[in-house]
């Protein structure tokens, strides 16, 4: 039997060992972690695009000859997360450097808020070089003239057709009007024996979250020479789209879906229905290109230049961090923009990347449906969103007025009633703009 | 002098964890209601105060008044099927409660409510597919025609609330097992000699005496009902635009006004009317088990 005095200083004994082992082990990691801070240089890159993720670990693995101790930490996650990841992580102040991916239109507010420093005169006389980038992606990745970002790739749309399905319908050439695109949607719907529509003819964006619905509608609204916002004198905007293009994109949608039933809001949709067969044709940006070469290899399928002109929607590098945390992360950003990574990134990716003056020849010649997205026609013109504050909250509001619009078959063949929504719409858009001090008179 | 210096003892004890829940509980609900009178797009470090101008813009949203209508069905709905489907689930197996595989029967329920949220909802999504979802094979076999069930207005809340209550019911039946546990056996000796059958007694004793349980898990699966999100983000949610029907809930309108349109004194102004609707729920509750204790 163990007396109590005994017991007691037994106690006391595993005590001073416990908290000499927990001192011991604290200042061991002390000491081992500011050893390991001294050799290594931690960087984070954060990205709205996951297909993105191997590219930039790509040119990490690159820049180990150069820069050896150098960990580069790539984050990339779906976009609507990564932009709260921002409105939060920025704000609330992250440690060390972080590299972020963002579109010129929205890190707006960013800049108007000092949260993001401009580039170092390197990066900026690269990006002023015309040489390099034409001055709309400069344009785009600077403000009042100073440079804040480095440009990457741009999202640019194109049709993507399935060849194999229009031999079938016998059609010989891919559509060249927007009146095409409905007749030949409504040649190449398969059907049941009930008349339901089993592959879509032109899978389009009819639900969902987020804005990407409103930039579907953009597109197409472009075609008929219509915007969802018109610029005017100095700074200011208005809507453009409760107007004769505005209905006649409607309608369309509208046509495709109820009256011609071509395709419905519960078919599989996107690049995955195309990839699978389910759907002819569909709009959609060139990163798709390299999303079929990985899944359907075998897809008989062509692109082709939309009638009159593409969404082009820049996106950029910018750097958060200061010292040589900072430096090492501009260099990261530098490195992104060397022709070899540009190369991979459009061969493996399948983003355009936004440098001139590069020999993409190798990956064009190598996958031929690249060029509906560089060898554009004489005159083919681009819109891009605009880098004005309440342009998330524009784009998103109209994306939920038009997702009810779609699922609203009194809308379809109805001039009136279609008309009505629009500038229901649009009152919607204007008055955002006039909270903002930005509506045109 | 005694009493005194016990007084401070134990004020002193408890006032680290008052301090700890103030910080954490009351700031952010303090702060939210001064946010809902600022307008702040969180990257400013200006915060002018506007008065009640973002609750006036909320009373003439669309969006906000969708969110508002969706959530309340929601959470209204999930209350009526959960409270008689957990009622009577644990009546049966409180009665079973000697059966060998009484285990089984508990576990089986209370799973999804452990389960976590988005690969269910993920298994959920795949039932309601309109295309491929074994919902739909299944009502072909009795002559119902495929139903839209992710893209229908209508449909799509009534899957978010078939989601919620399938999550919601495991923690309600747990609750009534223990009220039954906890009733008194003589009440039931004496109706089953006053020769109430086992519906009459579960119907005119085990109900009127789990009114207090009742009202505990009605408000509590009332109030998660109005907190409802991730059900409604996941199931509308793709990697690459096939997704279905956003239907719009308070929460998520929040976090959209909030993280997408850079409007928190908005957004704060939402969550001040989510606050006084629970607030409301969960007043009714106290005024109802207080009389209840009075009775």
């Amino acid at each position: 039997m163990i007396s109590t005095q005994r017991l007691e200083d037994r106690t006391v004994s595993t005590r001073s060992l416990a908290r000499a082992a927990l001192i011991g082990t604290a200042l061991g990691a002390g000491l081992f972690g500011s050893l390991s801070a001294a050799g290594a240089q931690t960087i984070t890159v954060w990205s709205g695009y996951p297909e993105m993720a191997p590219f930039y670990e790509h040119v990490a693995q690159g820049l180990k000859a150069t820069h050896p101790g150098l960990n580069v930490k790539v984050e990339a996650i779906a976009l609507r997360e990564h932009e709260k990841r921002i409105a939060l992580g920025l704000t609330s102040g992250e440690a060390g450097a972080t590299v972020i991916e963002l579109s010129g239109s929205t890190v707006r507010r960013y800049l108007e808020n000092d949260l993001l420093p401009s580039a170092p005169a390197d990066v900026s006389a690269f990006v002023k070089d015309p040489k390099n980038f034409d001055s709309f992606f400069t344009n785009d990745a600077s403000k009042d003239g100073v440079v804040y970002g480095m440009p990457l790739f741009r999202g640019q749309a194109s049709l993507f057709y399935n060849t194999d399905m229009f031999a079938k319908a016998g059609l010989t050439h891919p559509p060249k009007t927007m009146d095409e695109y409905t007749d030949y949607a409504a040649k190449l719907t398969l059907r049941d024996a009930t008349g339901h529509p089993t592959v879509s003819g032109w899978s389009l964006r009819l639900s969902g979250g987020g804005q990407g619905i409103a930039e579907k509608f953009w597109t197409i609204l472009f075609e008929y020479g219509g915007s969802v916002l018109e610029p005017a004198a100095n700074g200011k905007w208005k809507a453009n789209y409760a107007n004769e293009a505005g209905r006649k994109t409607l309608k369309q949608y509208l046509d495709n879906v109820y009256t011609r039933k071509t395709v419905t809001v519960e078919m599989p949709a996107d690049a995955e229905a195309f990839e699978r067969g389910q759907t002819a044709m569909f709009i959609r940006e060139s990163w798709v290109i390299s999303d079929i070469a990985a899944k359907a290899p075998d897809l008989k399928y062509a692109t082709a230049p939309l009638p009159i002109g593409s969404i082009g929607l820049p996106t950029n590098l910018y750097v958060k961090g200061e010292g040589k945390d900072a430096k090492a992360a501009w260099d990261y950003v530098m490195a992104t923009n060397s022709p070899e990574n540009l190369v991979w990134l459009l061969d493996k990716v399948g983003w355009l990347p936004n440098r001139g003056g590069v020999d993409y020849s190798a990956v064009t010649k190598a996958q031929p449906a690249f060029a509906s997205f560089v060898d554009y026609p004489q005159g083919y013109k681009f819109f891009t969103l605009p880098s004005i504050a309440p342009i998330d909250e524009i784009m998103t509001r109209l994306a939920a007025q038009l997702a009810a619009a779609y699922s609203n078959p009194a809308l379809a063949g109805n001039d009136a009633a279609i008309d009505a929504f629009l500038k229901s719409a649009a009152d919607e858009t204007n008055t955002i703009l006039s909270r903002e001090g930005l509506l045109a008179d | 002098m005694l009493q005194r210096k016990r007084w401070i003892f134990a004020m002193l004890a408890i006032l680290p964890t008052l301090a700890i829940f103030a910080w954490v509980r009351l700031y952010p609900i303090a702060d939210t209601l001064r946010l809902s009178l600022q307008k702040w797009d969180m990257l400013s470090k200006n915060k002018p105060f506007v008065g009640l101008a973002n609750f006036r813009e909320l009373m003439g949203d669309h969006l906000f008044q969708d969110a508002l209508v969706n959530t309340t069905i929601i959470a209204f709905g999930v209350l009526i099927i959960t409270i008689p489907t957990a009622l009577v689930l644990a009546a049966l197996i409180y009665h079973r409660t000697r059966s060998r595989f009484a285990g089984f029967y508990e576990t089986a329920v209370f799973i999804p409510y452990v389960v976590s949220l988005v690969p269910a909802a993920m298994a959920w999504k795949w039932i309601f597919d309109a295309k491929l979802g074994p919902l739909n094979v299944l009502l072909s076999m009795f002559g119902i025609a495929p139903q839209a069930w992710l893209f229908n207005p209508v449909l799509s809340v009534v899957c978010i609330i078939v989601l919620c209550s399938w999550q919601a019911l495991g923690y309600a039946v747990l609750i009534y097992i223990v009220g039954f546990k906890s009733l008194p056996v003589s009440l039931f000796e004496a109706a089953k000699l006053d020769g109430a059958s086992g519906p009459q007694s579960f119907w005119y004793v085990s109900v009127p005496m789990l009114k207090p349980i009742t009202l505990y898990v009605s408000v509590v699966t009332l109030i998660s009902g109005f907190n409802v999100y991730a059900q409604a983000f996941v199931l509308a949610s793709d990697a690459q635009g096939a997704p279905g029907r956003q239907v719009r809930v308070l929460v998520l309108d929040m976090l959209e006004n909030s993280f997408r349109n850079y409007r928190v004194g908005y957004a704060a102004s939402e969550a001040v009317v989510l606050l006084a609707i629970v607030l409301v729920l969960t007043l009714i509750q106290f005024s109802l088990l207080r009389e209840k204790g009075r009775s």
